[in-house]
């Protein structure tokens, strides 16, 4: 087995102190292995967006290690972790505020380039034609153009221009089409296939939309409460969930077909307040299969099947309920 | 079945279909009337000495309280001063003290607030509170206070105590300016490109604070010959004989019955050099105002 | 009144007076509801659809604004009625519910007594009573512990129990239709599962009727029995849920359909795009408003707009000058 592009161990994100605290991500660890899409998928508040933001020290980790190719990042400093951030880029997802409305397009894609002023001049001005082309933009009639006169789309694919003009190893992409329109949003999934498959990119995709996370990734791991549930290849977990919420989430997405089954059982209760969460298992409230031993102990991710690990003390598959 | 549209490169629409009509709001007749108003103020102030106008503090007991006429185009005041030229004069003052108090407030006040806006933490904290606690105190006993007491007057003085005074209310609003682009997605794309602060500063947040900036110093500088004017009521602009709109309307006061001249010409010229301010500075806000796209 | 439809909509149109020009939002809508129904509205953003709620709900300012046609509301017309004759309607004939429920609430109110208001403004009850029934309607939408929570603030309640509230605050004079206008859409997805059999349940038991109106296919698929596909500001296909998802003949509903993803498919399918982006409305051209888009246009399309047109289906309509045919096998869902 490779080293794996991307190794998290143990990463916590807290915000706040003393007794405010909030831990937004509460210890979790994954590896994401060159060339694949890790999808990560999780309601509001389960802390996946703070993850994405914590691996590049946007938000700062409060314990674990984050390695990238080998070096720690959670320890870089200044300039050395300036450097090291150009190999990570992300996307977010407010398309309109990700671009500067007052700079034309062309500047911004040139950004990285100019701050590094690693390429100057012609040279420059070739770059970022070809960047843009590839994400579908014609730079002779758009590049003078500024960022508000565009589209929510086309603001996105701009975006994901400048992201790769420094030619990043891994792009982490935060709930990047959730703000557009289902049309637009299958525009945007092809490009970025397609561009995957052209500059080599590893992907770690954020998003709430299972069906979209399926769609683009080779694994994906569900968050719950600031814990990971479950990891799998994408297809293995899609049929078969091991961990009862996986299961109750893909139970409530809606598939766009009148003749399928609205799953009789729908989640009870609201999700329980981070800075207060359960003991043992942070599902334990709201799972009909809790028992006693589920408050006690918090499950640990355990492999079920290869490359299939669940943090449950009943996964599904196994005791097949 | 072949799908027309599953395996199509993505069509780049039209150019007629994308193009969102770029319409800035026109300036419009009045903007350029109050430019041209403030432009000829400016001329006046600045060139008063070459100009074909009468001594401003020459006393001609001759023509004392006259009613404007070909020779005195504004009449003369209760000491025979011709009030044309010490309205030109005067001009000088209260546009000076405009311009220098904002040098001094924003030379101090907009660069503190956007660093702190931006870097946030201990720094902004401390301050942020200091700033506050200096509003707290009123700006403009402050100034009388510190007027009375340092004499003698002169307009450097004046301009000094205003400029510092306005220090926190600048700071204020160009940090909570700055707060509101220093968290939008863009900022944290360049610190994540590699951006220096300095880099992200002047290219990403400078431009999109610069058109509050623009309009709060016009703003700023007619509050100041407002103040000014205040100042002059008690006694505490410049001193005599020097002219200012300010201590003319203070002087007018008490022969308002025998010289309405005397308190008419400068109040309208204050007037009219305020309103053509804010007009100009209203204008220029709305004509940078950035329609956001809708998705 | 028996037996008729409850909300009957002919040729609407909603024109805005912008700096532009005539912006129509929404041109020659036509459709009917009767009780017990759910229709659905869907559309992308720009096909007018919340626009048209608006309007049915007579929410359109009387300045700059001109609504044509006619919206029939249980036998009251609401296009070109004054403020005061839709102020009658509003609660007890008709609601809305708007997507974020943070703004529908009054942040600094309490929720109960947000509740009461309706109560005892349009219903006249004394505030014990309507405290009383505020807390059974609260009790309704599924709110634990609705004592308590009858004196909280919107900001200490979480996204899904807002809505709930707003959908108690809607109810609360039990009026005979509800317009939810993207009701779920940033709501999580177990939470939007509550919601919408919430509000299927409260459907049935107060034999209201619902419009829905959602960009979100699989909601409009599994919860309404009739849908109203819209783009740029008009109807393109409608009819029963079941006749449009499985025999739809314009190439837009098809397409739509085409371009969500879905969960059943394996990774990394390619998904069919529309190329181009929705027209601007304000350029609209003389033929059909997707024709710039459609991989089927002739210039019969781009000349002359198709009107709706009848299947063999009862009430499935589409306006298209080269429909899909008609034993087209469905897409593969």
């Amino acid at each position: 087995m490779t080293e794996p592009l991307l190794k998290v161990r143990d990463l916590v994100v807290t915000f706040g102190h003393g007794l405010h605290c909030v831990s937004a991500v509460a210890g979790i660890s994954f590896d994401i292995y060159e060339g694949e899409t890790l999808g990560l998928v999780g309601e509001s508040g389960c802390g996946k967006s703070t993850t994405g933001r914590a691996l590049m020290r946007i938000v700062e980790p409060s314990q674990g290690t984050v390695e990238f190719e080998g070096t720690d990042v959670t320890k870089l400093k200044g300039g050395v972790l300036r450097n090291a951030r150009t190999r990570m880029q992300m996307i977010f997802q407010d398309p309109i505020s990700s671009l500067n409305p007052r700079r034309r397009v062309k500047d911004i894609v040139a950004e990285p380039l100019d701050c590094w002023k690693s390429v100057k001049g012609a040279q420059r001005d070739l770059i970022v034609s070809d960047l843009l082309s590839k994400v579908g933009i014609d730079p002779e009639v758009y590049g003078n153009r500024y960022a508000r006169q565009f589209s929510g789309g086309q603001c996105q694919r701009i975006s994901i221009a400048r992201s790769l003009a420094m030619r990043p190893k891994l792009l982490i992409c935060d709930e990047m089409v959730s703000a557009l329109d289902v049309s637009i949003q299958a525009q945007i999934l092809n490009l970025l296939a397609d561009l995957k498959a052209e500059y080599g990119l590893t992907l770690l995709f954020i998003a709430h939309d299972l069906a979209v996370v399926k769609n683009v990734s080779d694994r994906v791991a569900v968050m719950y409460l600031g814990k990971i549930c479950e990891v799998g290849p994408s297809d293995t977990l899609y049929d078969a969930p091991a961990h009862p919420y996986t299961k109750f989430l893909l139970g409530a997405a809606l598939e766009a077909d009148p003749d399928s089954p609205i799953h009789g059982e729908v989640l009870q209760g609201e999700p329980p307040s981070p800075m207060n969460p359960p003991s043992g298992c942070r599902f334990r409230t709201r799972c009909p299969f809790a028992t006693e031993k589920c408050a006690n102990e918090e499950p640990l991710l355990r492999e079920i099947a290869p490359g299939h690990q669940v943090a449950c003390h009943y996964p599904l598959t196994v005791t097949s309920r | 079945m072949s799908e027309p549209w599953g395996l199509n490169p993505e069509v780049l629409v039209p150019h007629g279909l994308v193009e969102r009509p770029e319409k800035k709001r026109p300036l419009g007749p009045l903007f350029w009337i109050c430019v041209g108003w403030i432009a000829l103020n400016l001329i006046g102030a600045i060139f008063a000495n070459v100009l074909p106008l009468e001594n401003p503090l020459f006393q001609n007991y001759n023509f004392i309280n006259a009613a404007p006429s070909l020779h005195h185009l504004f009449g003369t005041d209760d000491l025979g001063r011709d009030i044309f030229a010490r309205v030109v004069y005067g001009s000088r003052i209260s546009i000076t003290a405009g311009v220098g108090a904002m040098i001094i407030g924003f030379g101090i006040g907009a660069p503190l607030g956007m660093l702190t806006a931006y870097k946030r933490g201990r720094f902004d904290l401390i301050v942020t509170s200091i700033m506050y606690v200096v509003l707290a105190f009123p700006a403009i006993v402050a100034t009388i206070a510190v007027l009375s007491f340092w004499t003698p007057r002169n307009l450097f003085k004046i301009i000094v105590v205003i400029g510092l005074a306005s220090v926190p209310i600048i700071y204020r609003v160009i940090r909570a300016a700055t707060l509101s682009v220093a968290t939008k997605d863009f900022v944290v794309a360049a610190k994540v490109q590699g951006a220096s602060d300095r880099r992200i500063i002047f290219k990403e947040l400078l431009p999109n604070v610069a058109p509050i900036l623009i309009s709060f110093v016009l703003i700023g500088i007619a509050t100041v010959i407002t103040l000014e004017g205040a100042l002059a009521f008690l006694g505490l602009s410049v001193n005599p004989p020097t002219p200012s709109w300010g201590n003319m309307i203070n002087e007018a006061r008490t022969v308002l019955a025998q010289n309405p001249w005397l308190a008419l010409f400068p109040s309208l010229a204050m007037c009219l050099f305020l309103l053509s301010l804010n007009f100009i500075g209203d204008r220029l806000r709305s004509h940078f105002d950035v329609q956001e796209v809708k998705l | 009144m028996s037996g008729e439809k409850l909300l009957v909509v002919k040729d609407l149109t909603t024109t805005f007076a912008t700096l532009a020009g005539p912006l129509p939002a929404v041109g020659g809508i036509s459709f009917d509801l009767a009780t017990n129904e759910t229709l659905g509205i869907v559309g992308e953003s720009g096909s007018g659809k919340t626009v048209l709620a608006r309007t049915i709900m007579g929410l359109q300012p009387r300045t700059n604004v001109t609504v044509t046609g006619s919206v029939l509301l249980d036998g009251h017309q609401v296009v070109g009625a004054s403020e005061d004759e839709m102020r009658r309607l509003w609660g007890t004939e008709v609601a809305m519910i708007f997507q974020d429920p943070m703004t529908s609430l009054n942040p600094v109110m309490r929720v109960g007594r947000q509740i009461d208001e309706t109560l005892r403004v349009r219903m006249g009850m004394s505030r014990r009573d309507a405290r009383a029934r505020a807390i059974e309607l609260l009790e309704l939408v599924g709110i634990p512990s609705p004592e308590r929570r009858y004196r909280a603030f919107p900001g200490q309640l979480s996204g899904g129990m807002r809505q709930r509230i707003v959908i108690a605050t809607a109810l609360a004079c039990s009026p005979k239709l509800l317009l939810a206008d993207e009701p779920t859409t940033g709501l999580d997805v177990t939470i939007q599962a509550q919601i919408l059999n919430l509000l299927d349940e409260l459907k049935e038991s107060l034999h209201m009727s619902v419009v829905l109106v959602t960009h979100d296919l699989g909601v409009v698929a599994t919860r309404t029995s009739k849908i109203v596909v819209m783009y740029a500001g008009r109807v393109v296909e409608m009819g029963s849920t079941r006749d449009v998802f499985a025999h739809h003949r314009m190439p837009y509903t098809r397409a739509l359909l085409e371009s969500s993803p879905k969960i059943t498919s394996p990774s990394h399918t390619r998904l069919a795009t529309i190329p181009g982006r929705p027209p601007n409305l304000l350029q609209l051209t003389q033929g059909c408003s997707f024709a710039p888009r459609c991989a089927y246009a002739s210039d019969r399309c781009r000349e002359e707009r198709p009107e709706l047109e009848a299947t063999a289906e009862p009430g499935h309509l589409f306006a298209c000058w080269n429909p899909l045919a008609h034993d087209r096998e469905a897409v593969t869902l």
